[in-house]
């Protein structure tokens, strides 16, 4: 029973750096991993020993971030019908993009289903077949998603990428 | 001959077959834009992989990390601070029943506090009313310090009465009793000693708990669906 906690544990730090490329913020990155570790464990009855952990708990994660942003997306949504009529329009996030490096203000552009092709690929290393099965997306989806993203960040960080 | 862009990409990622790799290096030897995209790819990839890679270095958080130790295997949710403030109230409950002089102890047999079944002791009495009824921090002669779920989602409370302090989980058949420790006559009389008599139900019940203690919402939630 042990093995499998231990194996997630060691699988821990990845995690972190995929929920990293994936969420606004360091804080909120580690809450997506709290909620993703929280439904590996209920769910650990889904996870197939001898298959690969690494992909399940990207799967598992990647779901919990769209969870999570789909509720957000919805209280936002509310926020705006109750203030539009005040004016308030602003994009709240603005300043504390400041703090943000070139780097993560570029990947934040991306549309998300481009962000987690170059996420899973670049930052996390897998292969294309690894990323198009985590994603649940054709192989000609995935490649198209990937090159789109590559493409915008190479534009936006420019001759330094 | 033309070489779409996710091919390029493709090769520079290294993930086409031999054949068309040569394809790409062909059409790479006679257009000079096509090596420098290659390279833009393989650069960018150099630099998102390294604007990332400290974050894997990073230690884990302790939150994070204690999810995944062998103690706390079956928790459903969090799993910090909120056990602190309620096991000092157990605590201060179990002093304050101290100070009001219960000690002691006639066994909680004696008192009609426990009844057998199947081979196993089950609340009786006084005891099963308490448990029963009371929510935690109630008043009485038995007192229900914390309420919690065991690693069977079954309900358990942690009980401190005047002949003996324990445990007892909730199944089809009543309130097994899991852990009594007797109130020891000298022990009772001296409230450091009484503590650390209190430390090993506390323990007990940190090992069996699965997840946090329940709040009063939800403590009076189990109470109304009979603790199932």
């Amino acid at each position: 029973m042990a093995a499998f906690e231990d194996d997630l544990l060691a699988l821990l730090p990845r995690l972190r750096r995929f929920a990293r490329a994936l969420a606004r913020d360091a804080a909120d990155a580690d809450d997506l991993c709290q909620v993703a570790l929280e439904k590996a464990l209920l769910g650990r009855a889904s996870w197939q020993p001898g298959t690969r952990m690494d992909s399940w708990m990207y799967r598992i994660m990647r779901n919990s971030w769209i969870d999570t942003t789909r509720s957000r997306a919805r209280a936002a949504q509310t926020f705006v019908d109750a203030e539009a009529g005040l004016g308030v329009g602003a994009d709240g996030g603005a300043e504390a993009r400041i703090a943000l490096s070139e780097v993560d203000v570029a990947l934040h552009t991306l549309p998300d289903e481009q962000r987690e092709a170059v996420a899973l690929v670049l930052i996390e290393g897998l292969a294309y077949k690894e990323a198009a099965e985590i994603l649940d997306v054709p192989m000609g989806t995935l490649t198209s998603r990937l090159v789109r993203g590559r493409q915008a960040l190479m534009a936006q960080l420019g001759e330094a990428a | 001959m033309s070489i779409d862009p996710e091919m390029l990409m493709a090769y520079a990622d290294g993930e086409l077959g031999p054949i068309e790799a040569k394809r790409v290096e062909r059409a790479i030897a006679e257009d000079p834009a096509l090596a420098e995209e290659v390279a833009r790819h393989r650069a960018l990839r150099t630099r998102l992989a390294g604007h990332f890679a400290p974050v894997a270095e990073e230690p884990v958080p302790d939150r994070l990390a204690a999810m995944l130790r062998p103690k706390v295997i079956e928790l459903p949710v969090r799993k910090r601070a909120a056990s602190i403030p309620t096991w000092t109230r157990w605590g201060a409950a179990v002093a304050a029943s101290l100070v009001l002089g219960l000690a002691i102890g006639h066994g909680l047999q004696d008192e009609g506090m426990v009844r057998t079944e199947a081979g196993q002791l089950y609340a009786a009495g006084a005891l099963a009313d308490a448990l029963d009824s009371q929510l935690a921090a109630n008043q009485g002669a038995v007192r229900v310090a914390v309420t919690f779920r065991n690693a069977e989602g079954r309900y358990c409370r942690v009980f401190t009465a005047r002949a003996a302090d324990g445990i007892a989980c909730h199944d089809p058949q009543g309130w097994l009793l899991r852990q009594t420790h007797a109130a020891g006559t000298a022990a009772r009389t001296d409230y450091v000693q009484a503590g650390s008599a209190d430390a090993r139900v506390m323990a007990a019940a940190q090992e069996m708990m699965a997840g946090d203690p329940l709040d009063a919402d939800a403590e009076a939630k189990a109470r109304a669906s009979g603790w199932r």
